[in-house]
């Protein structure tokens, strides 16, 4: 006991403190406190929800269900949303088309393929990919990469002419700010995220699958398909979801190289707009029912993404990260 | 008890350090030099107009005035060093809602405020102060080709993607001689809520009834495929970056930009190409209305051109208070008097005299 | 591979050629899938370098905005630095005390309670949020009321930080050590004590770490502030009062425009926002080198 009360250091040394005191005022404050920080994570999604709704009320009742028309017209007072949604949707598309095979295929090869040592300057690369700002991926985009595209771009066009499906994709009027750079650029800057949270749902794979698809003399490509495929693919559905989600979102890079036309085409390598681009490109002087349409529209985003978003983390978790930890 | 002792100074130290260079950063902030937004009440109350006055000034709007005012105000730093005047620019639109709002003292528009933004501005008078005339250029991005000759209805046909061509035999039998190639046209028009477009549209259902079809207002309807820019500036770099690409850019972001543009016939049927004294030419024709809002657009007269836009500082008539009463007079005043000698240099026509007076005797109603 | 006996036993180490070759693919797809995100890259940074090393001097980090038709020797991007530097500051002093406590309250109080589990959950998926969201969500509630300020955008950009900060913080924390703390606790210290004197100092390196990461991805970060700052181009010292300006708001201004100097300068910010973002980077990466180790 003695030993105890002399290491103690809230009390003085000779005092045995029972050990069933009421906690110090202090204390229970400071749980309070980290408790109140903790909600606080929730009160702010909720006030999000709560405040841009009621921001946006005039749009939602003014317009009703004609906020889904495909009538942009702030000039008449026309403010459906269509070509936006559609435009979100597309470039999401696109940008997860490209970006999955290549940050799934990079997972492998730093889980699989590559010894620990050499995954490390990987790794930094990607984490470098991830650092670049937005706002840089979009000036570049705009004044290096679409001069640069426009040229493919309209060779492409010229060259899909007359084929059915191709044309009505690739045909048509091209342009270097488009659907498909926004899409190729959006791809760039969910690589990352994909690809780190594949690797962390790859690793979960129990190595004895893997030894033991090796001990029947499979190939390493073997071994991947049998082995880590069926055991992970929940979980990369999960980060693919998730790369979705940040695709949607994505505001500047998108905004400076979509080509800010809001309209529904089929053909992707043709100017467009979506959501995110068109509320950072016109809310500056938007009022009344535009700005309600704007800030709408940022609900409407906020909505799809945290959806998109809490279906995703719910699959990761089930699919079981590695747990690190003492 | 060494182990926690340690610890525990060490947070203390850790603790400490933050707290001051917390302490540090908020001092720092707080006590910051020149302050934003609104005005500030510490200016010197002289009763004479060339008296030094302090404080800060912001507007916003206007992108077709944004390189008169950006002059400006550099050239006003040697007459009022003590003042501070932001213009951010943004597009008419956005100047008109900033200025509804309280955000900024002044707006600038480059048309009046239309009737569906009477509301916001909860019927408190606004003034009107004409400051720069502007022609609105279509320039285009053709290599080799200089000269080109446009008309009304064939540009409101570019506009609304029925020619789609730049060799279709409209453009082609105004240019006999020049050779255009079969590129495809490319429209570059304004994303954002624009005077310049509501001017140019204008234009185009003047210039061309019957034939536009998509009415007149600061945004349009544009058809699909065409690009979007944000800002005269913008437009002017989707041109620019852009082969077979037409837009209308103000003269002088063209200028600036290094941009090709057409010369356009005019109500008497002379093509005429944008510049200084075109401009200064169609502003002599027009009527002004007693709130000083007035049209240029498809003036008469043989040297007129006919995309001849004009701009107006919009402020309050009554201001909170006598300080801010005098900057503005200070600077709307250097905006249409001294300031007016800047303008040709940076591709603006002045105003013409009768209309730049009436500005002037304007300026005593603002008041607090 | 090994095997036991002397036979022949080319058919268990030697797969048929056509096995082989898809293998062989697949090795090179996943190598070029690498290389594919390495030319981006590569390509940006690049370029970012080469055209804003030409403009970057002390003259272009500290003199103030010219107008965007001035070339780009004139004038530079001063009080954008000002302005990333003051509000990026604040939005750290907001979030990151938070953030660390409210990863405290998930790691060291909550347990498996529903309500940590619920909150943990809903931190995650806040970081899925879109910029954008926190701009407008800032908007309507603050600058609706109180006006655009330095303050409006650090309150945006901690919104964004918070859920970054929580979670990097939270798996910090999970890596200490219980006996730590039970030691502690049998010492009679209080739980307060224990996680302010012990967690918290052994978990320093990788929150510290975590937080610069937050800190920045906010920087770089341009939508939360296009609804909150009102970009204007003069310095602003005050970052609780009147409109600002940041790097990232300027380079999207100059993005659209035609001119060169306009262009230039925006590279440069561009090149400044990166070197600030990669700055922090490595920092945070030698803090976890040298402060972490003996946590992993």
């Amino acid at each position: 006991m003695s030993a105890v009360t002399k290491a103690d250091p809230a009390g003085p040394a000779g005092s045995a403190r029972p050990l069933s005191e009421r906690r110090p005022l202090g204390d229970i404050s400071f749980q309070a406190l980290a408790l109140a920080a903790g909600l606080l994570v929730l009160v702010i999604l909720v006030l999000i929800a709560i405040s841009t709704s009621q921001q946006a009320s005039s749009w939602f009742s003014t317009e009703g269900v004609k906020i889904f028309s495909s009538t942009w017209n702030p000039s008449a007072n026309q403010f459906g949303a269509l070509p936006f949604i559609y435009g979100t949707a597309v470039t999401a598309i696109i940008a997860l088309v490209i970006a999955v095979p290549v940050s799934v295929a990079i997972a492998l090869l730093l889980t699989e393929v590559v010894p620990y040592r050499w995954s490390r300057p990987i790794v930094y690369v990607i984490d470098l990919l991830a650092v670049i700002p937005s706002v840089v991926w979009g000036l570049w985009g705009i004044l290096v990469f679409a001069p640069w595209i426009q040229h493919i771009y309209a060779s492409v066009s010229s060259g899909v002419n007359g084929i059915p499906v191709l044309d009505s994709l690739f045909g048509g009027p091209t342009s270097g700010a488009s659907f498909f750079t926004a899409g190729i650029i959006l791809a760039f800057m969910i690589t990352p995220i994909v690809t780190s949270l594949s690797r962390e749902v790859i690793a979960t794979v129990p190595a004895i699958d893997k030894e033991g698809a090796y001990a029947l003399g499979a190939t390493r490509w073997e071994m991947i398909r049998g082995a880590v495929w069926p055991h992970s693919q929940a979980g990369v559905v999960g980060a693919v979801l998730l790369g979705l989600g940040r695709a949607m979102g994505e505001t500047i890079a998108v905004a400076l190289v979509i080509g800010s036309s809001a309209t529904i085409t089929s053909h992707l390598l043709a100017p467009g707009y979506n959501m995110p681009a068109v509320i950072a490109n016109e809310f500056g002087e938007a009022s009344g029912l535009f700005r309600a349409a704007l800030i709408g529209m940022g609900v409407l985003l906020f909505a799809f993404t945290i959806i998109i978003n809490v279906i995703a983390r719910a699959v990761v978790e089930r699919s079981g990260r590695r747990k690190r930890g003492a | 008890m060494g182990f926690f002792n340690m610890q525990r100074r060490r947070i203390q130290r850790v603790t400490t350090v933050g707290f001051a260079a917390v302490a540090m950063a908020s001092f720092v902030a707080a006590c910051g030099s020149s302050g934003g937004g609104g005005s500030s009440s510490s200016g010197s109350s002289s009763s004479s107009s060339s008296a030094a006055l302090s404080g800060t000034l912001n507007g916003s709007g206007s992108t077709l005035q944004l390189t008169y005012q950006q002059a400006a105000i550099q050239a006003f730093k040697s007459v009022q060093s003590g003042m501070t005047v932001n213009y951010g620019g943004g597009g008419s639109g956005k100047g008109r809602t900033d200025l509804a709002s309280g955000t900024v003292n002044y707006a600038g528009s480059d048309s009046p405020i239309p009737s569906d933004e009477t509301a916001n501005f909860k019927g408190k008078t606004v003034l009107y102060f004409p400051d720069v005339i502007a022609p609105v250029t279509v320039s285009y991005n053709l290599s080799g080709v200089k000269n080109l000759k446009l008309t009304a209805p064939v540009i409101a046909n570019i506009f609304q993607a029925k020619i789609t061509k730049w060799n279709d035999p409209a453009i082609t039998s105004l240019n006999p001689g020049v050779k255009l190639p079969s590129t495809a046209i490319t429209i570059a028009h304004r994303s954002d809520s624009s005077g310049t477009t509501a001017n140019f549209s204008e234009f185009l259902v003047e210039g061309a009834p019957g034939v536009w079809k998509l009415s007149s207002g600061s945004t349009i309807n544009w058809p699909a495929n065409s690009r979007g820019g944000n800002g005269n500036g913008g437009v002017a770099q989707i041109i620019k970056s852009t082969p077979g690409a037409i837009g209308y850019v103000d003269y002088a972001d063209a200028k600036a930009s290094g941009l090709v543009f057409a010369s356009i016939k005019n109500k008497d049927g002379q093509y005429v190409l944008p510049s200084v004294s075109s401009a200064a030419a169609a502003a002599s024709q027009t009527t002004v209305k007693a709130d000083l809002t007035f049209s240029a657009i498809w003036a008469t007269g043989g040297s007129s051109y006919p995309i001849t836009a004009q701009s107006w500082v919009l402020v309050y008539q009554k201001q909170p208070n006598g300080n801010d009463v005098k900057m503005l007079q200070a600077w709307i005043g250097y905006l249409i008097g001294d300031g007016q000698k800047l303008l040709p240099s940076i591709g603006f026509a002045p105003l013409p005299a009768s209309i730049d007076s009436k500005a002037k005797a304007q300026l005593s109603k603002i008041s607090s | 591979m090994a095997v036991t006996t002397g036979q022949q036993t080319a058919d268990l180490r030697e797969p048929p050629s056509w096995r082989r070759s898809k293998n062989r693919i697949a090795t090179v797809l996943m190598i070029t899938a690498f290389v594919l995100v390495i030319i981006p890259l590569g390509f940006v940074l690049y370029t970012v370098i080469a055209k804003g090393i030409s403009i970057i001097s002390w003259q272009f980090l500290t003199a103030s905005i010219p107008p965007n038709v001035l070339p780009a020797s004139i004038g530079g991007m001063g009080p954008a630095v000002v302005g990333t530097l003051e509000i990026t500051a604040l939005a750290t002093v907001l979030a990151v005390p938070l953030g660390v406590l409210g990863a405290v309250y998930l790691n060291e109080y909550g347990g498996n309670k529903l309500l940590a589990k619920i909150i943990g959950f809903m931190s995650d998926v806040m970081t899925g949020v879109p910029s954008i969201v926190m701009g407008l969500f800032i908007f309507s509630i603050w600058v609706l009321h109180f006006g655009y300020s330095g303050l409006a955008g650090a309150l945006a950009l901690g919104c964004l930080m918070l859920p970054i900060v929580i979670r990097s913080t939270y798996e910090m924390l999970r890596l200490v050590p219980d006996p730590l703390r039970e030691a502690s606790y049998a010492l009679g210290a209080s739980k307060a004590r224990v996680t302010v004197t012990v967690v918290l100092p052994t978990a320093l390196g990788g929150i510290v770490s975590g937080a610069l990461l937050a800190i920045a991805r906010a920087a770089g970060e341009t939508a939360p502030l296009l609804f909150t700052i009102l970009t204007v181009t003069t310095v602003n010292r005050n970052v609780f009062s009147g409109a600002n300006t940041s790097l990232p708001s300027q380079i999207f201004a100059n993005a659209s425009s035609p001119y060169v100097g306009a262009q230039a300068r925006g590279w440069g910010a561009a090149l400044t926002l990166i070197a600030i973002a990669f700055i922090l980077m490595v920092i945070a990466r030698l803090v976890t080198a040298r402060f972490s180790r003996h946590l992993r």
